[in-house]
């Protein structure tokens, strides 16, 4: 029980953490309170289905900038306004701030940035 | 407050609702939410499968739309959908923050824009509306 209580205090203290240094915010918390037991599960899957999606749009987006010819900042800008979107939702308050920079880059088809 | 709005109501599946979104992540967290406040649901990942789904006759309390989908546009759909007669409460809720997307998607036929995330401070007193 000791193991547990040790396990417990510290998923407590790095949770604090993360949502006291901004990677997550209170849309995050919002979505703890849906874990019960019909759900038990609930926010390991679909932080699971997040990771998976962000894989893809960042691949999609290192294709597009690598493009020797001419990046499509179109396509950039679409994979990035993808990620805000899914990164909002599940309260990753970082990745959705870095979303909204990087689109910025794109509209000043800022290849450096 | 915030602790509050989520156990605030409970809807006993009297309500039903459609999410059409092509991103599984946000797609899944909306049926989620909808489904936490006990709302029956179903999901689309295009415009297209949701106005044909509306075609054949489906109803549902609320629809959930993104403006961004592929195959048929969340503006195309909600326009199509609203040219069949359906008056149902359209919640267009997508990452586009700009205030001519917001006027788009209104003229379009969506009852309330809300910029992504959707969460229960914009969800529950329309819940409560549809409710009675």
């Amino acid at each position: 029980m000791d193991v547990v209580n040790q396990l417990q205090r510290q998923f407590i203290d790095y949770s604090a953490s993360l949502h006291r240094e901004g990677f997550l915010d209170d849309q995050f918390t919002q979505l703890q309170k849906l874990q019960d037991d019909n759900s038990p599960d609930f926010v390991v899957e679909v932080a699971s289905l997040f990771f998976e999606d962000c894989e893809k749009l960042i691949n999609n987006m290192a294709r597009a900038l690598e493009q020797q010819q001419g990046v499509d900042f179109k396509q950039v800008d679409a994979s990035v306004h993808q990620l805000k979107g899914s990164s909002s939702s599940i309260g990753a308050m970082r990745v959705k701030d870095v979303c909204i920079a990087f689109r910025s880059f794109c509209e000043a088809q800022n290849r450096e940035g | 407050r915030k602790r509050q709005l989520l156990t605030e109501i409970v809807l006993r599946n009297r309500l039903t609702a459609l999410v059409v979104d092509a991103d599984t992540t946000c797609r899944v967290l909306e049926q989620l939410l909808l489904r936490s406040y006990g709302v029956q649901t179903q999901g689309v990942d295009n415009g297209r499968d949701a106005v044909t789904l509306i075609a054949s006759g489906v109803k549902f309390n609320l629809i959930i739309i993104d403006m961004i989908l592929p195959i048929l546009n969340g503006l195309e759909a909600t326009r199509q959908i609203r040219d069949m007669g359906v008056h149902c409460k359209m919640l267009g809720v997508t990452a586009c923050s700009g205030e001519s997307e917001r006027q788009a998607f209104l003229a379009a036929g969506v009852d309330v824009f809300i910029e992504k995330p959707l969460d229960p401070e914009h969800l529950v007193p329309i819940l409560r509306e549809l409710d009675g």
